[in-house]
């Protein structure tokens, strides 16, 4: 033994659990490519309105029913296309960003605090923004050549409001798949993956069998009507926060490659 | 009086049937530049994995900061370790990587950071997954000397680093530590390379600490003994064999421990000639024994 003395240094662990600014700059780090999160998904929009845009001068210039068009066009799931696009951008962001900010010292915990934060943002931004484009169809009677893109599916008839609240929680419930499943695979890699997957597809024929054999699709459709539009995704953002909390479960053990 | 920052005991790790960590037991101290060395897949990466809370072992103590390093952000905030393999966002340029270090390292110097990539040259534009190795390492180096963070950990910065560059870091590294001192703990199997910087060795192999030393006395622990074949083996009789060379009626024989001068003079008089060994030389001695033990087998075959 030597005659130095030997102290263990301890920490103090500060008072407050979450510091705002170590969750802030996990939604700063999530901006720093801003292409991920905003740039591929507002290019497919982009190019799914040119597209909308050419059918619709197609259709004039046949000279169709210009009526008929409109309603077809409710028909057209072109809004929705930069939706099912986020959850490669969920899947992205955490695979992405999670080894690196973990590297740079963040908790698994505020990671995960900050993604969920950047979900809501930008959650939000675009539902504004789809919301506002909406009415911007409508003011303009489909851009001046009657097409309609944002005016479809349950958007039509749905004020500025509903579309805004409609689009936020599909918008969430997407991005959180996308990065829950990401954690899933983060934790237990493969095996875990197939796991997840088989036992959603298990749990959906669960539902669909149990649905079927009591008869239930019809009181179901009825009260999934009886909520309306808004209830409706009002259950959409209640799985979100189900896929936020298991996601933040699952990631408080993770490690990355 | 020392403070120690780092207490590990009997800490393991295990991915499935493989032990990568078997229970080490370690101590780090304040203000001092560690060396962890060993072989390819001795477990050096695991060892820094585990300090800093990446990975989460399967068994022993450890305490960083006097507590478990994962999910404290208050231990975590203090160490900087960028991993040889580590990953960076999609995209990411060195430049991205230089802009979101200060949010998570309060001592980051930025004006350092800018003199240090313009001393490795390192293309601050370019993807980083379109950059070179050395590059890479680069990157590596900059923000675990930038961030000056009380416990910061190098995992092989020389990879792929040319000469100048590997000499930049050396100098930088100890004017830096110099003027703000902090604990190091550097990762390499480029052992000659940095054996001057080591103030403290922990040698590990096979998830096994082999050595746990101060470098000084590690430097002068083993002598080769080298001359006719009987004398060396009469000399080194009773003494610790860490290795053995042959080459016809001359041996060359390594003893682990310090000669005192009567043995030395010993020596001498017996015709042998005495040589002292180097870092690089000690640790393939004591890690090469296998390597040594099965070609033996081999030629017995």
């Amino acid at each position: 033994m030597t005659a130095v003395t030997t102290e263990s240094v301890r920490v103090a662990e500060s008072s407050r659990r979450a510091r705002p600014h170590e969750i802030l700059r996990i939604v700063r780090l999530h901006t720093v490519n801003p292409a991920i999160f905003f740039g591929v998904p507002w290019l497919i929009l982009a190019g799914a309105w040119a597209v909308t845009m050419v059918i619709a001068l197609i259709i004039q210039a046949a000279a169709g029913p210009l009526d008929q068009a409109e309603t077809g066009f409710e028909y057209s799931w072109a809004v929705l296309s930069p939706q099912w696009y986020l959850i490669v951008v969920g899947v992205q962001a955490v695979s992405y960003t999670f080894p690196f900010a973990l590297g740079f010292g963040a908790t698994r915990r505020d990671y995960w605090l900050g993604t969920g934060l950047m979900f809501v943002i930008v959650s939000v931004v675009n539902a504004a923004a789809i919301a506002t484009l909406l009415l911007v169809e409508r003011a303009t009677n489909g851009w001046g050549i009657g097409a309609g893109m944002f005016d479809a599916l349950w958007y039509v008839g749905a004020d500025w409001g509903t579309a805004f609240y409609t689009t936020f929680a599909l918008q969430l419930l997407v991005l959180f798949i996308g990065a829950g499943i990401t954690t899933v695979y983060m934790r237990w890699r493969m095996r875990g993956m197939m796991t997840v997957l088989f036992g959603g597809v298990a749990l959906i024929l669960a539902i669909i069998a149990f649905l079927t054999f009591t008869e239930t699709w019809e009181p179901l459709g009825t009260w999934l009507a009886s909520i309306g539009v808004v209830g409706v995704f009002t259950l959409v953002l209640a799985k979100a926060l189900l896929w936020a909390v298991a996601g933040l479960l699952v990631i408080r053990r993770a490690t990355p490659r | 009086m020392t403070t120690t920052v780092v207490r590990a005991h009997g800490l393991t790790k295990r991915y499935g049937s493989f032990t990568a960590i078997d229970g080490i037991d370690l101590s780090i101290d304040e203000g001092r530049i560690y060396g962890l060395l060993g072989r390819n897949g001795a477990g050096k990466t695991t060892v820094m994995q585990l300090l800093t809370g990446q990975i989460f072992p399967n068994g022993g103590e450890l305490e960083v900061f006097g507590r478990q390093p994962a999910e404290h952000a208050d231990v975590l905030r203090r160490m900087c370790f960028i991993a040889e393999a580590q990953r960076y966002p999609e995209d990411f340029t060195p430049a991205h990587v230089f802009r979101s270090a200060p949010w998570f390292f309060e001592h980051w110097d930025a004006e350092f950071a800018e003199r240090l990539v313009a001393d490795f040259r390192l293309p601050l534009k370019r993807r980083i997954k379109k950059l070179s190795r050395g590059q890479l390492s680069a990157v590596g180096v900059i923000v675990g000397l930038a961030s000056r963070a009380p416990l910061t950990f190098f995992d092989e910065p020389y990879l792929g680093l040319d000469a100048v560059a590997r000499h930049i870091f050396y100098d930088r590294l100890l004017e830096d530590y110099a003027a703000h001192p902090r604990t190091v703990v550097l990762s390499t199997h480029l052992i000659d390379e940095v054996a001057n910087l080591l103030e403290h060795v922990i040698l590990i192999d096979q998830g096994r600490i082999l050595l746990d030393r101060d470098a000084d006395e590690v430097r002068g622990s083993a002598t080769t003994v080298a001359g006719a074949r009987a004398t060396v083996d009469q000399f080194v009789a009773d003494r610790p064999v860490i290795g053995r060379e042959a080459i016809g009626g001359l041996a060359s024989v390594t003893i682990d421990g310090r000669l005192d001068h009567d043995e030395r003079v010993r020596a001498a008089e017996l015709g042998l000639e005495l040589a002292p060994v180097s870092l690089q030389q000690l640790i393939v001695h004591l890690t090469g024994a296998e390597l040594a033990e099965s070609t033996e087998r081999e030629v017995a075959a």
